[in-house]
C-alpha cells in the first residue's frame, strides 16, 4: 500500500508536481498516467526521496528514507538507466544488492529471471534499450519486494517485450504487491492496468478504475448523413447538441441516437445513416489531458482525422 | 552502517581504474626509488634521499601517489554523477550521510593501506640497493614519513570533497591539479616581486603548499634574498591544508544533503 500526500515540487518556475494525493492499493496494477512533461518521473522521485519537495509518500506505512534496507520491501525502476561503462550487469547488481544484504545467489535469479542470464557478464554499455529495460526491472525486483515503482517500463521495449513485462506485473499484482507504473500511453495502460492515477501538468486529473475513466472521458457522437442535413442542424443545436460539420455528415455530441432519430423523424428529414461513433482511447486521454498538455506541437500531424478503431495503439 | 561499507566495498572493487590508478602509483613511486637507487648507489645513504625514496618523490614535490589516489577519491562520489548511478544507489542507501560517511572510510582506509604498501616496497628497494636505511624509525625521518602518510590522506579527502561538492569528474580534476600546480606557484612566484609583496604573508595560508610542509624533513631553507615568508611549523601548516579539506568536504556535505539527487 503507498499513501501519498500532497505531493509538491517546483523548478524555479515551472511546478512540476502540483500538491498530489493518491493511494495505490495492494493486489492490481495502478497505472501512473500523464502526457509527457506532466511530472510522472518527478512524482516518482519525490516519493522515493531522491527530490525534495513538499508533501509526504508512505510505504506500508514508513516513508522510503526510513526503511532499514529498503531494496527488500520496495523496488524501483526509475527513468534513466544508469549504469557504469566499465562494470558488468552483474557487478552493478551486486552492489547495490550488497547494499540490502541480498545475496549474490539471488542477483543471478533475476537476471535469469528477466531473460540475461547469458549475458549478465557483459557491461550494460552493450545493452540494447529493450536490454537495459530488462535489467532495471531485475534491479528493481532484486529484494523480492512488496511495493514496485515502475517508470516508463516498457519504453523501448518490442512488441513481444511490452506482453511479457505486462504479464510479469499482472503476475506480481496476483501474488498481493503493489504496482505503481507510469505510462504516456492509455490504451497499454487499459491492457495492464486496473486503476488510475491520472495527472496533466502536475495535478490530477482522475483517480479510479479504468473502465470508469474510459466511460468518463470517452464521449459518443452520433453520425448523421443526409442529402439536406442543414435544417436538422439547428434543431439540434436547439435541443442542445454540439454539431459539427465533417465532409458531408453532422457529428452530434451530447445527444443520444435514439433521440436524434426522433428529430430527424419528426422533421421529416431524409436520412442516409445515423451510427454511434465511439472516440477512441487515446482521444479521451488526450481529451482529459489535452487542455493541460504542456509541450503542444505547433503544427501537429493529423495523422488521422476520423476516431481511429479502439485499442489500436501498440 | 555495515550495509554501506559493504555497498561502498563492492563499487570500488568492481571498478577497473580503482586498479589500474593503484598500480600506477605503486609503480610510479616504485620507480622513484629505483632511479635514486641507481643514481645514488655509491654514496652514502643520507636522510635526504632515504626521505625521498621512500616517499617516491613526494617531498621532492611530485606527490604521485597522493594525485593518483586523490583521483581514486574524487571517483568515489564523482563517478556517481558522470554516470548518473546516484538514482539507483540511493535506492539502495537511503540514508545520504550514511553513504558518504561509508565512501570516507574505505577511501581513507584503502589511501593508507597503498601509502603503507608503498612505503614498504620502497624500504625493500633501499635494502636492496644500499643494505640499510639508517634512523628510519626515529627523528626526523620518522616524523617526515608520518607526516607523507597525511599529506597524501588529506589530499585525498580533498578529491574526495571536490567530487562530491561538483558532482562531477572532470571539474574536481581541473582544480586539483590547476590549484596546487599552477595557482599557488604563481602566487609563490609573484610574492618575490618586490612590488607585489603584499603576497608574502599570504603564502603561508596556501593550503598545498602549506601541506607539503607536513613531509618535509628540515626546514627548508630558501635562497638569499627571498622574503621572509615566516611559514609555520609543520604541524600548523599541516593543519591548515586539513582545515581546507575540511571546509570543502563540510560544504559538500551540507549541499548534497539538500540537493536533489
Ligand atoms: N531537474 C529538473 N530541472 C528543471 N525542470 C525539471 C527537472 N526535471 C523535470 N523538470 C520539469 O518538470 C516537469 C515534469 O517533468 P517530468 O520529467 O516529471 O515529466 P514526465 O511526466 O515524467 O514526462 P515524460 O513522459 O516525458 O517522461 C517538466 O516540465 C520538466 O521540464
Ligand atoms: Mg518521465
Amino acid at each position: 500500500m503507498i499513501t501519498a500526500k500532497g505531493l509538491y515540487k517546483r523548478y524555479r518556475k515551472t511546478v512540476a508536481v502540483d500538491h498530489l494525493s493518491f493511494d495505490v492499493r495492494p493486489g492490481v496494477v495502478t497505472g501512473f498516467l500523464g502526457p509527457n512533461g506532466s511530472g510522472k518521473s518527478t512524482t516518482m522521485r519525490l516519493m522515493l526521496g531522491l527530490d525534495h519537495g513538499e508533501g509526504e509518500t508512505l510505504f506500508d506505512g514508513k516513508r522510503f528514507g526510513t526503511i532499514r534496507r529498503p531494496m527488500n520491501e520496495v523496488g524501483a525502476l526509475l527513468e534513466a538507466k544508469p549504469f557504469h561503462p566499465t562494470r558488468s550487469a552483474r557487478n552493478h547488481l551486486r552492489m547495490l544488492a550488497a547494499g540490502n544484504r541480498i545475496p549474490d545467489s539471488r542477483v543471478d535469479e533475476v537476471m535469469e529471471f528477466v531473460g540475461l542470464g547469458d549475458v549478465k557478464r557483459k557491461k550494460p554499455k552493450g545493452y540494447s534499450l529493450g536490454m537495459a529495460q530488462r535489467l532495471g526491472l531485475a534491479q528493481a525486483l532484486l529484494g523480492d519486494p512488496q511495493t514496485l515503482l515502475l517508470d516508463e517500463p516498457t519504453n523501448g521495449l518490442d512488441p513481444h517485450g511490452i506482453h511479457w513485462m505486462r504479464d510479469v506485473l499482472k503476475t506480481l499484482a496476483s501474488e498481493g504487491r503493489t504496482i505503481f507504473v507510469s505510462s504516456h500511453l492509455l490504451s497499454e495502460m487499459q491492457l495492464m492496468a486496473d486503476e488510475l492515477v491520472v495527472i496533466g501538468r502536475g495535478t490530477m486529473i482522475f483517480n479510479g478504475d479504468v473502465d470508469t475513466f474510459v466511460r468518463e472521458f470517452t464521449q459518443s457522437q452520433v453520425v448523421v448523413r443526409g442529402p439536406d442535413t442543414g435544417s436538422l442542424a439547428e434543431t439540434l443545436k436547439a435541443e442542445g447538441a454540439d454539431v459539427a460539420t465533417e465532409a458531408d455528415a453532422l457529428v452530434v455530441s451530447g445527444l443520444e441516437i435514439g433521440k436524434v432519430g426522433h428529430l430527424a423523424f419528426t422533421a421529416g428529414v431524409e436520412l442516409h445513416e445515423l451510427s454511434t461513433r465511439r472516440a477512441s482511447l487515446e482521444e479521451a486521454f488526450m481529451s482529459a489531458t489535452g487542455a493541460s498538455e504542456q509541450f503542444v506541437a505547433k503544427e501537429p500531424v493529423r495523422a488521422a482525422d476520423t476516431a481511429a478503431p479502439e485499442g489500436k495503439a501498440l | 552502517m555495515l550495509d554501506a561499507l559493504r555497498f561502498e566495498w563492492t563499487r570500488i572493487s568492481t571498478l577497473r581504474s580503482t586498479y589500474w590508478l593503484t598500480g600506477m602509483g605503486l609503480l610510479v613511486t616504485t620507480g622513484v626509488a629505483v632511479l635514486l637507487g641507481v643514481a645514488a648507489r655509491n654514496e652514502p645513504l643520507d636522510a635526504e634521499i632515504l626521505t625521498m625514496a621512500l616517499n617516491g618523490g613526494a617531498s621532492f614535490g611530485l606527490p604521485f601517489l597522493a594525485v593518483f589516489m586523490a583521483i581514486i577519491g574524487i571517483f568515489a562520489c564523482g563517478h556517481e554523477y558522470r554516470h548518473g548511478t546516484i538514482q539507483p544507489t540511493l535506492t539502495s542507501l537511503p540514508q545520504r550521510s550514511r553513504l558518504i560517511l561509508a565512501k570516507l572510510i574505505v577511501v581513507v582506509a584503502a589511501t593508507l593501506v597503498v601509502t603503507f604498501a608503498s612505503m614498504a616496497i620502497n624500504t625493500l628497494v633501499v635494502y636492496i640497493v644500499w643494505g640499510e636505511a639508517p634512523g628510519l624509525f626515529e627523528d626526523p625521518i620518522a616524523t617526515a614519513l608520518i607526516g607523507y602518510a597525511l599529506y597524501t590522506l588529506i589530499y585525498v579527502l580533498v578529491g574526495f570533497g571536490l567530487g562530491l561538492l561538483f558532482r562531477g569528474v572532470p571539474s574536481a580534476l581541473v582544480v586539483i591539479f590547476l590549484m596546487p600546480l599552477i595557482i599557488e606557484s604563481i602566487i609563490f612566484g609573484l610574492a618575490f616581486v618586490p612590488a607585489l609583496d603584499w603576497l608574502v604573508p599570504v603564502v603561508k595560508f596556501l593550503p598545498f603548499t602549506a601541506g607539503a610542509r607536513l613531509m618535509e624533513l628540515n626546514p627548508a631553507p630558501f635562497p638569499p634574498g627571498s622574503p621572509d615568508f615566516d611559514l609555520f611549523s609543520r604541524w600548523t601548516s599541516g593543519g591548515i591544508f586539513a582545515l581546507f579539506a575540511a571546509l570543502i568536504l563540510t560544504a559538500a556535505w551540507i549541499l548534497f544533503k539538500k540537493r536533489d539527487a
